[in-house]
């Protein structure tokens, strides 16, 4: 149940992606609609944060391609904005909330340029949109989990991009605060954003997202909401993994080099 | 002490550029070491400054002589090679990152002991001064060295000042960096870069030996102190220059006497200092701040015993009795008593012990707490009534009055606790 898109926002073109010797995503085909708030979902380990690094040029891909507002990712970075996990950074990193959220202005101010003014205010709006105003000058070590992930989007809100990638930004949040979160993406969606989210919790995801795709080592599924949330589909997402891939996996990994690659 | 003066008034010109090239030196490799140090990469700076020695020694076999040009482009070179194979072998191997640096480290040291000797067996006139390069002196740094070295400080100074935003990322997150379009591969090249040449200007004032405690211990120890990036760079910088000048002031009163072992003795004094005595973090602070909360503790719990002894009736409080409902702690519970009465919290009429009003409101206040979270622990977390009272017992003392008022929200403002005792507000009558 694989649902193409005429011109996508975001075109993945038969990707594999494979970490030293074991692919960890088999030929990804997909294309997704603009303007909508994407949920990618699937258990752990089925390459959902995989998806996303390939997408942004973090990780190399072993084949296929990726093209974003049909082009390159090089010539479009400053209109993507990425968000990574939460716990990828050493949060006693000597930084302020402002510190952080100014982070995303550095891709348009470019090298050397230090920011100034206008980039604070910048930050401070955004500060403003996910309710961390009063915590500008905290230290980030300071921050509860919840808290950190806002930091994060607001970081992500200060690229004023176009399609925002983000990471399990709902991990270790609180009720209340996933609540606010997906309201503010929903208000991004609706202002024409392309918003794709990494997220674990069936649930909300029936509540929030228009369109899902649905990842388990491949992709199961991707397509409006409506289409694509059946008990079939969910049950190949969730139901362990493919035997017969795991297997494959394993025979790849004990060989010298990796047959995938070109 | 003519010594003192003669050194710290720059008489002699030579004194003057050995203190600012060691000044530039201090500052320069505490900036270096101090990103490293955030990066948890302190040990590379080790195994770079050990892995530089046969650099230097094929830079004075080539040169014949002591070259400064020769031994810091050797120096270098060598440097650069261990860099490039501690990373070639963690992304060829499956190694671990410790055995990889333990062994870059131990051999390319090792292989500089023997082309040391070689030196040493050869009978070069010239060879003497390569023993510094060991332990360091920086008295012996002659006049051209300095601009070379004080050159290539004031180049990392600069460079870590320009591109200041662009290293933080690179420590921070480097993939959002690279999300962004930074080149974060060029940029970890020239951090790189910049710590070989830290390294290499500081071996002939500190030696190889001691070069890391120069990178790593200025930022370790100025992390006790503050949270924000620019004054722990500054702090790391003052705190390498001083020890620095220092440890150069002693190999100059005691001839022979190499800097680098000095210039440690004294970081290490800023470090042991930072550790025990910083604000917030330092363990003499942590103690104070257990101290009072013991305090604290023992100043709530007393509030309450006389809070229990009314809610059964009693009227009035011998002192002695006080001190019976705490055993063995007849002292602690006089000064306690004493410090409640200057705080207005208590009245010690004659050996009588009684509320002020202030002192029942507190006192209330705990109990409130303690039997609001009784009710929680008992409501929503389904714990038996009889096992919720030591929880109470601690939590009682750190609720904040925010927490308070969710609390009694939660509960809907609850008259009674499961032990069926009231839950006393300000205004209820005792």
């Amino acid at each position: 149940m694989i649902t193409q898109v005429e011109s996508p926002i975001l075109e993945i073109h038969d990707l594999t992606v494979s970490y030293d010797q074991s692919p960890v995503l088999w030929n990804v085909d997909l294309s997704l609609p603009v303007g909508k708030l994407i949920g990618i979902l699937g258990p752990n380990g089925a390459g959902k944060s995989t998806l996303i690094k390939a997408i942004m040029g973090l990780v190399p891909v072993t084949s296929g391609y990726v093209k974003i507002f049909d082009r390159e990712l090089k010539e479009v970075r400053s209109r993507i904005s990425y968000v990574p996990q939460r716990e990828s950074v050493d949060w006693n990193f000597p930084a302020s909330v402002l510190d952080v959220v100014m982070m995303g202005t550095y891709g348009k101010l470019g090298l050397f340029h230090r920011p100034g003014k206008k980039e604070k205010k910048i930050a401070m709006d955004c500060l403003k949109k996910v309710g961390m105003q009063s915590f500008v000058d905290r230290q980030i070590s300071e921050l509860s989990g919840g808290q950190q992930q806002r930091v994060f989007i607001a970081r992500a809100l200060a690229q004023e991009a176009d399609l925002y990638l983000m990471d399990e930004p709902f991990a270790g949040v609180d009720m209340a605060t996933e609540t606010a979160i997906f309201q503010l993406l929903q208000e991004m969606t609706a202002a024409g954003k392309t918003v794709i989210v990494v997220h674990h919790d069936i649930h909300s995801a029936m509540n929030y997202f228009d369109w899902i795709i649905m990842l388990n080592l491949h992709l199961v599924a991707s397509g409006p909401k409506a289409d694509v949330v059946t008990e079939e589909l969910l049950r190949k997402t969730y139901g362990g993994k493919l035997n017969l891939l795991t297997k494959v996996t394993d025979i790849i990994r004990q060989k010298d080099f990796n047959p995938l690659k070109n | 002490m003519s010594d003192f003066v003669y050194f710290f008034t720059f008489q002699d010109s030579s004194i003057a550029y050995v203190v600012i090239g060691i000044t530039l030196l201090g500052i320069g490799s505490a900036y270096v070491g101090t990103y490293s140090f955030l990066d948890k990469k302190a040990l590379l700076g080790d195994a770079i400054s050990h892995a530089v020695l046969p650099g230097i020694c094929l830079g004075f076999m080539l040169a014949g002589e002591k070259n400064p040009i020769y031994i810091v482009t050797g120096a270098f070179l060598s440097g650069a090679l261990a860099t490039f194979l501690t990373s070639w072998l963690k992304s060829n191997t499956r190694l671990s990152d410790d055995a990889i640096i333990a062994s870059i480290l131990s051999i390319f040291f090792g292989f500089g002991v023997v082309l040391l000797t070689v030196i040493q067996k050869s009978g070069n006139p010239e060879m003497a001064g390569l023993n510094q390069f060991i332990f360091g002196n920086a008295i012996a740094i002659l006049e051209e060295d300095l601009y070379i070295y004080g050159g290539l400080a004031m180049l990392i100074i600069i460079t870590l000042s320009v591109f200041r935003k662009e290293f933080a990322m690179l420590v921070f997150n480097a993939d959002f960096g690279k999300s962004i379009g930074y080149p974060m591969g060029a940029i970890r090249l020239i951090f790189n870069v910049l710590m070989i040449l830290a390294v290499v200007i500081g071996i002939q004032a500190i030696g190889v030996v001691l070069m890391a405690a120069l990178l790593i211990a200025p930022g370790a120890s100025a992390r006790f102190w503050t949270d924000k990036l620019s004054r722990l760079l500054l702090i790391a910088g003052a705190f390498s220059a001083v020890s620095g000048i220092l440890g150069t002031y002693v190999s100059f009163v005691i001839p022979q006497m190499p800097t680098g072992p000095w210039v440690v003795v004294f970081l290490s004094t800023f470090a042991f200092a930072s550790f025990l005595f910083a604000p917030k973090k330092g363990v003499l602070s942590r103690f104070i701040a257990r101290r009072y909360y013991l305090k604290k503790t023992h100043q709530d719990h007393l509030l309450k015993a006389i809070y229990h002894g009314i809610e059964k009736g009693k009227s009035s409080f011998p002192i002695e009795e006080i001190y019976e409902s705490f055993p063995y702690k007849k002292r602690k519970s006089k000064q306690t008593i004493d410090s409640l009465v200057k705080l207005d919290l208590l009245i010690n009429n004659q050996g009588f012990i009684d509320f002020t009003p202030k002192g029942k409101s507190e006192a209330k206040r705990i109990v409130r707490l303690h039997r609001l979270w009784e009710l929680y622990l008992n409501e929503y977390m389904n714990i038996a009534p009889d096992h919720v009272h030591d929880s109470a017992e601690k939590l009682e003392h750190i609720l904040t009055p925010e927490l308070e008022a969710l609390l009694e929200n939660r509960l809907n403002y609850p008259k009674l606790d499961p032990h069926q005792e009231t839950i006393p507000r300000d205004n209820d009558e005792l």
